[in-house]
């Protein structure tokens, strides 16, 4: 296991962001997905050692979070979610600069630092000020920081916001093809479960500081509860009360159709029988593939 | 914009070294961007007047005969003295121009990095709060020890070079000493001062204004204070009077306020220390929002 850590409680005050988070997460791209205020950024920065858990143990890449902080940031590279750079800086002395912060020997950092800002796309752009790029050009900058100092670990917060649908995309290919072919292990943290669904092999789903899941995407899609999309006549309201005593999730779309999260192990024919008790007819009936959306909506409760 | 991955990613083949000063690469950066700013080099260039009009009075101090037209009225003007080096250093217009360089080179220092969200990018590299600090400090010192330090030892060795012998330092071997403990002085007191302030916003004007406005307003409240209850012990709350007491000290010269000397280094020093507690609070890889 590359990070795992157990029983992780953090508070900032009286709000509680971690309530024993214990997460196992291998090789390969993880996403850390949840809403806003789940406690996606405080479980990376508890991670790098910005935050000091009040209770719990961890380890990434077997240094101990509380205790080898600097062997953790020395393998970890780290894209925060605000913007952040150096006014008066251009992007090449930015990135050996921080290259050289990570121990990079300064002739290294700045030739690594124009390898990277070329892989990034900023090649043409790296002598220019910072203070003139635009908010895509900084997310690309914060990336290329992180990557600088060949980092085995990559931790990216929310690296696609602010960014228009092209300037994602690019990023988002970029991570991707960290992730698949640079053996760099990249831990996404997002709320765009888009972002996460095209990127990672495994996810986290966070909820009120908890585990609301966490494994394969596959096995998830999987596992919990089956996706059904079905279209009726007749009442919906007394279908949807008889669908819910079996335990099951109904949302309604405004056009009519119906997805049931059936629970894992249920029959479909539960889902017929029910609608007989309701008397109401059943015009289109479809077992769906869940979506990441979906698995979201299951866990989390939120459309 | 150039489209991404115009070249492939290479992994590196180097090996990361633990620093023995791991703060180094953040003073050189500083030290590399105040040189930029638009009027910082003018300002730096200014900082050194004092010490080339000394240099000229020194000269014209041991070529007496040739400027006796000129010194004429007042002799004092020539007599080099350790009095003479704490004149021209604890004075009001050298101060300034330190202050005025320092203030280029420094109200961004920390101001920016919380401006700009920078602190979580140091704190996510193998520093500690401590590096950074010293790193920050640095900068300052750098040019604290550059206008001061540096010039005014060598307008020592100037003096020997122009006297032709070495009566000026046999009478007065401890001048050096004093002009470094000084030079050490402005550098641990400005440098914590002046990071206080750079903590103490994100603007960099806002900073420059609040390091002048308190620098002065501390003066002139001494002189409010001095005006109501007529005691010399006003000038504690200035800083620059403290400065000059500390100063007057270090050259071996009579204090120019009544009051023992020791009073002003422990308000410096008590600056220094509250100084060094807000930064630790201030100075965060994470900004905590409760």
């Amino acid at each position: 296991m590359s990070i795992e850590v157990r029983d992780l409680h953090f508070r900032y005050g009286r709000i509680t962001a971690l309530d024993g988070v214990s997460v196992r997460i291998g090789e390969g791209a993880v996403g850390l997905l949840g809403p806003n205020g789940a406690g996606k950024s405080t479980l990376l920065r508890i991670l790098l050692g910005f935050l000091v858990p009040e209770r719990g143990e961890g380890k990434v890449l077997d240094y101990d979070i509380r205790r080898e902080q600097p062997q953790i940031r020395r393998s970890v590279g780290y894209m925060p979610e605000s913007d952040c750079f150096i006014a008066g800086m251009d992007a090449v002395t930015f990135t050996a600069y921080f290259g050289e912060l990570s121990g990079m020997p300064r002739q290294e950092a700045m030739k690594r630092a124009h390898e990277v800002l070329f892989y990034v796309g900023l090649g043409e752009a790296r002598y220019r000020l910072l203070d003139t790029y635009s908010a895509g050009m900084k997310q690309r900058l914060k990336l290329a920081q992180a990557l600088v100092h060949d980092p085995k670990i990559l931790f990216l917060d929310e690296p696609t916001s602010s960014l228009d649908p092209t300037g994602r995309m690019e990023v988002l290919d970029l991570i991707r093809d960290i992730a698949a072919h640079k053996s760099i292990q990249v831990l996404l943290s997002s709320h765009i479960l888009d972002d996460i669904e095209s990127i990672c092999d495994a996810v986290v789903i966070l909820n009120h500081g908890r585990v609301a899941a966490q494994g394969r995407m596959e096995d998830l899609r999987a596992i919990r509860y089956s996706l059904y999309e079905l279209r009726i006549r007749g009442e919906a309201a007394p279908f949807r009360q008889a669908l819910e005593t079996l335990g099951g999730r109904v949302d309604e779309a405004e056009d009519g159709l119906i997805k049931v999260y059936a629970p894992e192990g249920s029959d479909h024919m539960d889902i017929f029988r029910a609608a007989a008790r309701a008397g109401v007819q059943i015009r289109y009936f479809v077992k769906s593939r869940t979506s990441l959306e979906d698995l979201f909506a299951g866990v989390v409760g939120v459309d | 914009m150039a489209t991404v991955k115009e070249r492939g990613y290479r992994h590196w083949d180097g090996r990361l070294v633990e620093r023995r000063f791991p703060w180094l690469p953040i003073a050189r950066t500083g030290v590399r961007l105040a040189f930029r700013k638009k009027g910082f080099k003018f300002a730096f260039a200014a900082a050194f007047s004092p010490a080339t009009v000394f240099l000229g009075l020194l000269y014209i101090s041991e070529r007496i005969e040739d400027f006796k037209a000129l010194v004429r009225t007042n002799q004092n003007l020539l007599n080099v003295s350790p009095n003479y080096f704490k004149t021209f250093l604890t004075s009001g217009p050298f101060l300034f121009l330190l202050v005025l360089v320092l203030v280029f080179a420094s109200a961004g220092l920390i101001a920016e990095d919380l401006k700009h969200s920078s602190l979580q990018l140091y704190f996510a590299r193998p520093l500690k709060k401590r590096d950074y600090l010293i790193g920050k400090l640095a900068v300052i010192a750098f040019f604290v020890l550059i206008i001061t330090a540096l010039p005014w030892v060598l307008l020592v060795v100037f003096k020997l070079i122009f006297a032709g012998n070495f009566k000026f330092i046999a009478a007065y071997p401890w001048l050096p000493l004093s002009i470094l403990g000084y030079a050490v002085l402005l550098t641990v007191f400005l440098g914590f001062y002046l990071l206080l302030m750079s903590a103490s916003g994100r603007s960099t004007r806002y900073v420059t204004v609040l390091i002048f406005f308190v620098y002065y307003f501390s003066a002139v409240l001494a002189l409010w204070i001095k005006g109501i209850f007529k005691t010399p012990y006003a000038f504690l709350v200035s800083i620059p009077a403290n400065l000059q007491q500390a100063g007057a000290v270090l050259f071996g010269q009579k204090p120019p306020q009544p009051f023992s000397p020791v009073w002003s280094f422990l308000v410096l020093a008590g600056i220094c220390v509250l100084s060094g507690i807000v930064l630790t609070l201030k100075v965060r890889s994470v900004e905590v929002i409760k």
